[in-house]
C-alpha cells in the first residue's frame, strides 16, 4: 500500500552522492522492500565515497540543490580497503571550510548505510528532506549565479537604489 | 573665456546626470583600494587616487554575455543579447591614462570586425578626464608620450585648479552637448592657477626606436631573462587600460547556457593552447615576449599607435616585480 | 598598552640587519658558485623602484654579488623549484635562498616528491620580517608596512639548512592583526559570513595571480581550466570566482605553508590567506597536523586512522 502523499508548498531538490557497494545496494533494498522514502532525492552513483570530489557537492548547490546527501560503506567495509577512511577526513575539513565561507552545514549529511540497511537509507534520506523543506531552498547559490560584475549587468541594483533615492 | 566648474556642482553634475538615467562610472572607494565603479551620487566621486583597475571595463566589461541559448519544444534556440539596452553611460573623473585607453581600442574593436558590444557601449559613453595631480614610483605616462594634463580620448577634460574648482574643456561634440546640457553647473570665468600636475619620474621613451629594436629581436637573450620570473597570471593584462584580449566561453547545460566573452591574458600557458595540444608559445618567455612586442610593436604595425599609457598599474601589481618601465629602459638603450 | 604600541613602532629592526644578511647571502652564494658545489642560486635582485626586489636565478659569481635582502624581498622562491616552472634552471645542485615561511614550503614540496633535498643548497635567513602590499616609501620595514604574516611568525629562525644568513635582531611583538581577524569572521552569524566572503569574491577578476604564486599549485592541468566537464565556471562571475576560492582552499588544505604568497599577489586584495589559515587551523586540531620546516612524509589529507572523528557522520 502506498502511504498517503501529503502536499508540501516547497519540495527540496535533495542530490545523493552514493558510494556503488554499500549506499547505493542499501538504497536498492530499500526499493525493493518497498520502503517509501521522499522522491525529493535524486542519487548518483560512485566507485566510492573516496572518489566524491567536494567540488560535486559546490556544483550541486551551485545548480540547485538544496541539500546533499553524501553516503557510502561503514569504516572497515570499504570495497577498496580505505577510500571512506580518506573521504572522511577530507569531508571533515571540507565542512569546516563551507561554514567558515557561511554555508549552512544543515543543508549537507553525511552517512554511512551498508546494503543492508535499506531501512537507515530511508530515515536518512527522510530526515534531511524534512530539515531541508523546513529551512526553504537555498537560495545563497541560486542568488551567486544571477549576479554580474557591474560592467556587464545592464542596471545595477545600486543604480535602481540611487534612482529612488534621489528622485 | 574657460568654463569653470566648482567640485560641489561636478557632484551635482554627478546626482543630475544619476537623475537622467545615465550610468555615471568613476573613481569611488571599494574597501581597501579605489575602483571605478558606478556612483550612486556626487558624494560617491573618490578623487586624487588611481583606481586600482583601469576604467576599461565600461567599455569591455570582465566578463559579459553575449547570447543565451535554451531548448523550447526540443529545438535549440539562440537568444542575442539586445545591444540597444546597453545604456548611455557618462565616465567621470577617469585620469588621462584611463581616459587615452579606448581611443586606442577602437581600432581594433573596428578592423576586421565590428565588436558591437564594445563599439556600441563606446557610442553610448561621455569621458571626462581630468588632470592628474598626484604619483608614485611606477607612473610612467611622460615616458611613452601621454602627460598628466593629456586631453587625449576625453569628451570633456578637466584642470584642477588651486581654488579646488575645475577648468573643463571641452574636446569633442560630446563633450560640449554634457555642458551645455547642464549649462547652470558651469560657469564662465578667469581660471584661478592651475593646482600642480603630477611629475613622474621618468625620462621619455623613444618608442620608434624601441619599435625598431623589437622588429629585430624576436630572439634575445632579453625575453629569457624576464620570462625565468614570470609566473603567467594575468594580473597585468587584467588591470591594464590597454590589455584587450577575450575569451569565449558557453557556461551551462546543453539544455540552456550562455556564451560568455571574458578577459583572457597572453600570459596564461593555455591562452595559445591549440585543440590539438600543440603550443605555439609553449614556454613563459615566449609569453611575455607576445606582451612587449604586441604593446609596442604589432599594435603599432597594425594601427599606428602603442598599447600603453604609461599608467604603471602592471608595475605595482607584478607578484614578481616586473617592472616594464624598467625594461623598456633596458630596450631603450640597447636600441642606441 | 600604549607604551608596547609605542616601542613597537618602528619594528625594532635597523637596516643594518638587512645589510649584513645581504653580505651573508652574498658571500655564500658567490662561494658555492665558485666552488661549483651549485650551478645556479635563486635569490633576489634589486628593482628598479625602492620598494621592490625581484626574485632572479644567478649562475654566475657576479650577479651573485648583487643579490640583497631587504624588505622587499617578499616571494617565496620555492615556486622557481617546482614544475610549474620547469625548463627555467640549469641541470645539477641549485642554491636557494629562503626565509622560515618558504622552508616550510620546500618542506612540503619534499614531502609531496616534488623536490629533493640533495639537489637543494639552501641559504636560510635569519629573518626579522618582509613587507606587505602596501610599502613603505623609503623601503624601510614600519609597523605599517610590515606583513600581517610576519606580525605572527613563528618561523624566524630557519632549520635544516646549509647556511644562516644574519642574525635574529631583537623582535618586539605586534599584534597579530590576521589572528583577530579570523576570530571576527568565526564570530560572525553564518549570513553575515557568506555576506562577508561574497563581498570578496566579487572583487576576484580570475588573474589567477593566487595560483600561480603558489608552490603547490603546479597541477600540468588545473582542475579550474577545464571545461569538459567544467567543474568551476571559468569566467569571472562572482558565482564561478566563489567555487573557485572555495576549491583553492580545499586543494591545499593540508599542504598549504602558510607563506600568504596568494593574499600578497591578489590584485583585488581578496584575504585569501584566512581561507588557508582556517583550514590549516581546522586540521591541527582535528589531526594535530602543522607545516613545519622538516618534511613529512604524508599530510593530513592522504592518511587516515580509523579512529578519526566521525562525529559529523550518521
Amino acid at each position: 500500500m502506498h502511504a498517503e502523499q501529503v502536499k508540501h508548498d516547497f519540495e527540496p531538490k535533495v542530490v545523493a552522492f552514493v558510494c556503488t557497494w554499500c549506499t547505493y545496494a542499501g538504497a536498492d533494498l530499500a526499493g525493493t522492500s518497498r520502503m517509501q522514502y521522499p522522491p525529493n532525492v535524486r542519487v548518483l552513483k560512485f566507485p566510492c565515497t573516496g572518489r566524491i570530489d567536494p567540488v560535486f557537492i559546490l556544483r550541486a548547490f551551485q545548480k540547485g540543490a538544496d541539500g546533499v546527501l553524501v553516503s557510502g560503506c561503514h569504516p572497515g567495509d570499504c570495497h577498496y580497503m580505505a577510500g571512506n577512511f580518506h573521504a572522511r577526513r577530507r569531508f571533515a575539513a571540507f565542512r569546516a571550510l563551507l561554514d567558515f565561507v557561511g554555508v549552512d552545514l544543515n543543508r549537507l549529511q553525511f552517512s554511512w548505510v551498508s546494503a543492508a540497511e535499506g531501512g537507515k537509507w530511508v530515515e536518512v534520506v527522510t530526515e534531511l528532506t524534512e530539515r531541508v523543506r523546513g529551512m526553504g531552498p537555498m537560495k545563497e547559490f541560486k542568488e551567486l549565479e544571477l549576479e554580474e560584475q557591474w560592467s556587464a549587468s545592464l542596471s545595477t541594483p545600486e543604480l535602481k537604489a540611487a534612482y529612488d533615492s534621489i528622485t | 573665456m574657460p568654463q569653470i566648474i566648482t567640485e560641489a556642482n561636478l557632484r551635482s553634475l554627478i546626482d543630475s546626470l544619476v537623475k537622467e538615467s545615465k550610468l555615471v562610472v568613476g573613481p569611488k572607494e571599494a574597501g581597501s583600494m579605489v575602483l571605478y565603479q558606478p556612483l550612486s551620487n556626487g558624494a560617491d566621486l573618490k578623487l586624487g587616487a588611481l583606481p586600482r583597475r583601469s576604467s576599461k571595463e565600461l567599455f569591455f566589461p570582465i566578463c559579459e554575455d553575449i547570447l543565451t541559448f535554451g531548448k523550447e519544444d526540443g529545438v535549440t534556440k539562440v537568444k542575442d543579447v539586445d545591444r540597444a539596452s546597453f545604456p548611455d553611460a557618462v565616465l567621470i573623473g577617469a585620469l588621462p591614462c584611463d581616459a587615452g585607453s579606448p581611443s586606442i581600442l577602437d581600432a581594433v574593436f573596428s578592423w576586421d570586425y565590428n565588436d558591437d558590444f564594445y563599439l556600441e557601449r563606446r557610442k553610448k559613453s561621455t569621458i571626462v578626464g581630468i588632470a592628474c595631480t598626484s604619483c608614485d614610483d611606477a607612473c610612467f605616462c611622460t615616458a611613452v608620450g601621454y602627460a598628466p594634463d593629456s586631453p587625449a580620448g576625453s569628451d570633456l577634460f578637466l584642470t584642477p585648479l588651486k581654488d579646488g574648482s575645475y577648468a573643463c574643456n571641452a574636446v569633442t561634440e560630446k563633450g560640449e552637448k554634457l555642458v551645455s546640457a547642464h549649462g547652470s553647473l558651469f560657469k564662465e570665468g578667469a581660471a584661478a592657477d592651475a593646482a600642480p600636475l603630477a611629475a613622474p619620474d621618468t625620462a621619455k621613451l623613444d618608442l620608434a626606436k624601441i619599435k625598431e629594436w623589437l622588429n629585430t629581436h624576436f630572439e634575445d637573450p632579453l625575453w629569457q631573462s624576464i620570462a625565468d620570473v614570470c609566473l603567467g597570471c594575468g594580473a597585468c593584462a587584467f588591470i591594464c587600460p590597454a590589455c584587450h584580449c577575450f575569451d569565449i566561453n558557453d557556461e551551462g547545460t546543453p539544455d540552456h547556457g550562455t556564451r560568455r566573452k571574458h578577459w583572457d591574458a597572453c600570459g596564461f600557458g593555455k591562452f595559445t593552447n591549440h585543440a590539438s595540444g600543440h603550443n605555439p608559445r609553449d614556454i613563459q618567455n615566449k609569453r611575455y615576449r607576445n606582451r612587449i612586442m604586441h604593446k609596442f610593436k604589432y599594435y603599432d604595425d597594425k594601427f599606428g599607435k602603442t598599447l600603453c599609457t604609461g599608467c604603471g598599474r602592471c608595475i605595482r601589481a607584478c607578484p614578481v616585480g616586473i617592472d616594464i618601465g624598467d625594461i623598456l629602459n633596458k630596450i631603450n638603450v640597447q636600441a642606441g | 598598552m600604549n607604551a608596547k604600541a609605542q616601542k613597537a613602532k618602528g619594528c625594532g629592526i635597523e637596516p643594518a640587519y638587512y645589510d649584513a644578511v645581504t653580505q651573508a647571502i652574498r658571500s655564500e652564494a658567490v662561494k658555492v658558485l665558485k666552488e661549483g658545489a651549485v650551478s645556479a642560486v635563486i635569490g633576489y635582485l634589486p628593482g628598479r623602484r625602492k620598494s621592490a626586489a625581484v626574485p632572479a636565478v644567478v649562475t654566475t659569481e657576479e650577479e651573485a654579488g648583487r643579490l640583497i635582502f631587504s624588505p622587499a624581498c617578499v616571494n617565496n622562491l620555492s615556486l622557481y623549484l617546482t614544475k610549474a616552472k620547469k625548463g627555467i634552471l640549469p641541470g645539477g645542485k641549485i642554491g636557494i635562498v629562503a626565509k622560515g615561511c618558504d622552508l616550510r614550503a620546500l618542506a612540503g614540496l619534499m614531502g609531496e616528491s616534488q623536490i629533493k633535498r640533495d639537489d637543494l643548497f639552501i641559504i636560510g635567513i635569519n629573518c626579522a620580517g618582509v613587507q606587505g602590499a602596501v610599502a613603505a616609501g623609503n623601503g624601510q620595514l614600519t609597523e605599517a608596512s610590515i606583513a600581517k604574516k610576519c606580525r605572527e611568525c613563528t618561523a624566524h629562525t630557519p632549520e635544516g639548512v646549509d647556511f644562516v644568513a644574519g642574525t635574529l635582531p631583537h623582535l618586539d611583538g605586534l599584534t597579530p592583526l590576521e589572528a583577530e581577524e579570523l576570530a571576527r569572521i568565526e564570530a560572525m552569524p553564518q549570513a553575515e559570513r557568506w555576506a562577508y566572503w561574497k563581498e570578496q569574491f566579487s572583487r576576484c577578476i580570475r588573474c589567477m595571480a593566487c595560483r600561480q604564486v603558489c608552490p603547490f599549485c603546479y597541477c600540468e592541468q588545473c582542475l579550474c581550466d577545464k571545461n569538459r566537464p567544467q567543474a568551476v565556471e571559468s569566467s569571472p562571475r562572482p558565482a564561478g570566482n566563489t567555487a573557485w576560492h572555495i576549491v583553492r582552499a580545499m586543494h591545499l588544505a593540508g599542504r598549504c605553508a602558510g607563506c600568504a604568497e596568494c593574499e600578497r599577489s591578489c590584485p583585488m586584495d581578496i584575504p585569501l590567506n584566512l581561507l588557508n589559515r582556517r583550514m590549516a587551523q581546522e586540521l591541527k586540531e582535528l589531526y594535530d597536523y602543522e607545516a613545519s620546516m622538516a618534511p613529512q612524509e604524508k599530510g593530513p589529507l592522504n592518511q587516515y586512522k580509523e579512529d578519526d572523528d566521525q562525529s559529523f557522520i550518521k
